[in-house]
């Protein structure tokens, strides 16, 4: 995977199937597989988990997180997507 | 316009997540919401702003009580159970399946 310049659709193709974690400004975490993603990160994992300091919920299937916002501006529910690569980097996303 | 209408009903190509929340319509489902609420119920309706329509909904809100004194944490959860219910998408935090407990 490389860093030139590329479409976001093209980016959002690429991450897609990816080992992700998508942490919430309040603090909880979700753990998966990226199923999809769109202009207004929402967002679809699968093999979710659920983390809250320890461990909570474990979601099978699909889990839907709501994207909360404004394509160009801030977003009110914060949100970190961490994507585990194939070891060679890593890179996180605020969404 | 039409011919996206006819691809959203009909596409099975890569789907956005309100796509695949449409596969969900008429079964049960869990909402996370935010202040602590969470829901069960069967969706009837959604937008894109994750309005929804919920049947046979038990609404679940967790609290937790800090002992002045020795500074326990009890949690508390109190559910009711509503007919049909509205709920406003700004709320929604997440959308999921039922949960299997454990």
């Amino acid at each position: 995977m490389s860093l030139r310049k590329q479409t976001p659709s093209d980016f959002l193709k690429q991450i897609i199937g990816r080992p992700v974690v998508v942490k919430l400004n309040s603090g909880v975490d979700y753990r998966g597989v990226l199923a999809c993603l769109d202009g207004y990160m929402n967002i679809a994992i699968e093999q979710t988990e659920e983390y809250v300091n320890g461990q909570l919920k474990n979601k099978y299937g699909d889990a839907f997180l709501r994207g909360n916002n404004d394509l160009m501006g801030k977003s009110t529910t914060r949100k970190t997507l961490t994507l585990y690569s194939d070891g060679f980097f890593s890179f996180k996303m605020f969404l | 316009m039409s011919t996206d209408i006819f691809r959203k009903t009909y596409t099975n190509t890569v789907e956005e997540p309100l796509d695949l929340i449409r596969l969900s319509l008429d079964e049960r489902i869990y909402v996370k919401m935010r202040n602590d609420r969470e829901l069960r119920g069967r969706l009837h309706a959604y937008d894109q702003h994750l309005n929804m329509i919920l049947g046979d909904v038990e609404e679940t809100v967790t609290t937790v009580e800090i002992d002045e004194e020795t500074y326990e944490e009890l949690y508390k959860s109190t559910k009711r159970n509503i007919p049909m219910l509205f709920v406003r998408g700004d709320g929604v935090v997440l959308v999921a399946p039922p949960l299997r407990v454990g």
